[in-house]
């Protein structure tokens, strides 16, 4: 019996100005891409397609200025980008009541509660 | 709705409280929470740490407990502490305005080519601030909570019509027997009218002196032109006399950064050493009036003054390490920011913004503005700050106006894409104007931002000298 290797992302191909590639949503959430689509926004434009099952179609569209190697550069770093929003997800999803808790408890004794 | 406390005990040996993250150079991330602590840690260790997967014997456990980055089973005041040291932070909202800008006229006698407040010829009368203005400034000034009021009398050349001046700081004192605030002024002056009379009056009134000095005569002269071409010297000789009239701290100065300036860091410094400050404002040329219009705001990007910076910077902490004190005031207000319970009330780092709780403008023509560069942003055209006008608009109709209310709610940047998620939030602000005048709208996309770009250069070289230069670190932490 033999296991089937997982399949390897493809490298990024810069090609008329932009990289194309594939995010699977079961390793990163869209809000995570969003965020991230729109931190890197001083340096391409990351159109989103429609998703299909469980992979959303990405193009990175660059500016007319851009040399390969840079284009290349970004793809990696927007990669790193979404592992640290994919982070933030994870402690936003663990820590939001409790942050509200906090700033409930930081102003209940003042009039910014209404207390009807 | 809220849940009963043991709801948010974790089972996975400790729950991690609310805090934010960003990478602090290559290999680094800083870790803030919302009542401005900070941690720096490897990028494994955070991850280890997001996933309750740090063991408590490591050192990083240790800094994050005590910074309340977390909860265990032996955090019994944790939430109750954050909370306080929370409202602590948001405390000082609750007395609102303390810095209260009188625009006594702007006509000047120097024709400085990045000049952001469009200045007007000395002969042009009509630009001056009339005493009916005056009195429902002070009217409406007296209406707001702070416990401490600073005017500070803006131009324009201001001394260029010292009479108004006069009248609102005696009319102020008089009516403050009633008020009993704690009562400041401030003249923000390039001092080329400061007679014996001024002088004379600001020792009664104990009236301090706010100046422009750009470094060495030549760059000086070159950046702050006055007919006879002497402007370093009438400053530097105002300066003098202003001390021995005054005494040595009445006056202060600041730098507005040029082109000509950025290759010139270490001279400015050494100049104001030469003049015997112990401050420098290392400050960028903001993108208004005749900046604008004769370019001196766009002759240089923000990276390039962010090596300004931190040149200037180094320079500055090599001229401690020789003994003499010296401290750039925007460095100490970030300092504040990372190690004061209370942050710091500095207008331009506020959440949300300064414009009108932190600060408010009556200009030369009755116009109030919610902050100095909501009236310069208004010389060209662009009203977006204009919160009414004093002879028209009381004090409640303002500050509760459509126009403040909707700028304050926007310039919260906890709400704000990317600032949401910024570790660099509680030193940072929102600064709305800049933003309008370089964005084209109050909150502006922060990847475009100069301002985040300067924020985030900053505060990164700053954290950075305090985590890995302990000879630095003793030096700034003197400043806070």
């Amino acid at each position: 019996m033999t296991t089937k290797e997982p399949e390897a992302p493809p490298p990024f191909i810069f090609r008329d100005g932009a990289i194309q590639t594939v995010l699977d949503l079961r390793v990163y959430r869209l809000t995570a891409i969003q965020k991230s689509a729109y931190r890197f926004a001083e340096r391409c434009t990351a159109v989103l397609g429609s998703p299909e099952a469980d992979r959303l179609p990405v193009r990175f569209v660059f500016g007319p200025t851009i040399i390969e190697q840079d284009a290349l550069e970004t793809a990696r770093l927007f990669f790193q980008e979404l592992l640290d929003q994919e982070l933030r997800e994870q402690v936003g999803d663990e820590t939001r009541a409790l942050r509200a808790l906090i700033i409930a408890q930081a102003f209940s004794r003042t009039d910014l509660i209404r207390q009807d | 709705m809220f849940h009963d406390r043991s709801r948010y005990q974790s089972s996975r040996g400790y729950q991690l409280a609310p805090f934010r993250f960003s990478p602090l150079d290559g290999s680094r991330y800083i870790a803030t929470n919302d009542v401005g602590e900070y941690v720096v840690l490897p990028r494994e260790e955070l991850v280890e740490f997001i996933s309750h997967a740090l063991p408590p014997d490591r050192e990083a456990y240790k800094s994050l407990k005590s910074r309340h980055f977390m909860f265990d089973e032996y955090s019994r005041v944790a939430l109750e502490l954050l909370a306080l040291k929370y409202r602590t932070r948001a405390e000082q909202l609750a007395s609102f305005t303390g810095l209260h800008i009188f625009v006594v006229t702007l006509r000047c006698d120097h024709s400085c080519p990045y000049c952001q407040v469009s200045r007007q010829a000395e002969g042009r009368l009509d630009f001056d601030m009339s005493q009916e203005h005056a009195d429902q400034a002070l009217n409406f000034m007296f209406r707001s909570p702070s416990p401490a009021l600073k005017i500070e009398f803006q131009g324009g050349e201001p001394l260029l019509h010292f009479e108004r001046i006069r009248y609102i700081v005696e009319r102020a004192k008089a009516l403050n027997q009633v008020h009993g605030r704690d009562l400041q002024f401030v003249i923000a002056s390039n001092l080329s009218r400061l007679t014996d009379e001024v002088l004379a009056f600001c020792r009664e009134h104990g009236v301090l002196l706010s100046t422009s000095l750009d470094g060495p005569e030549a760059l000086h002269n070159a950046q702050r032109p006055v007919r006879g071409g002497d402007s370093h010297q009438r400053t530097i000789d105002a300066i003098r006399r202003a001390r021995q009239t005054l005494g040595p701290d009445a006056v202060s100065a600041l730098m507005t950064t040029t082109q000509a300036s950025l290759e010139r860091v270490e001279d400015i410094i050494d100049e104001y050493v030469r003049q015997g400050f112990h401050g420098i404002f290392l400050r960028n040329v903001s993108p208004y009036g005749f900046a604008v219009r004769q370019r001196a705001s766009r002759q240089y990007g923000v990276e390039a003054w962010v090596e300004f910076y931190k040149r200037g910077l180094a320079h500055i902490l090599r001229i401690n390490e020789q003994g003499y004190p010296l401290q750039e005031e925007f460095t100490a207000i970030l300092l504040q920011k990372l190690f004061s319970p209370r942050g710091s009330t500095y207008v331009d780092l506020q959440s949300p913004s300064g414009i009108g709780i932190g600060a408010l403008v009556y200009n030369y023509d009755g116009a109030v503005y919610a902050s100095d560069e909501g009236r310069m942003l208004a010389e060209m055209g662009d009203f977006s700050f204009r919160l009414g006008h004093l002879s028209r608009d009381s004090y409640e109709s303002i500050m509760t106006s459509e126009t403040l209310l909707t700028h304050l709610s926007d310039t919260m940047p906890e709400g704000a894409p990317m600032c949401g998620d910024c570790a660099f939030l509680p030193y940072c602000g929102a600064d709305p104007v800049f933003h309008q005048a370089t964005l084209g709208d109050a909150v502006g996309h922060k990847a475009f931002s100069a301002f985040c770009k300067k924020q985030m250069g900053v505060l990164r070289h700053l954290i950075g000298l305090l985590e890995d230069d302990s000879r630095a670190r003793d030096i700034l932490l003197g400043w806070r």
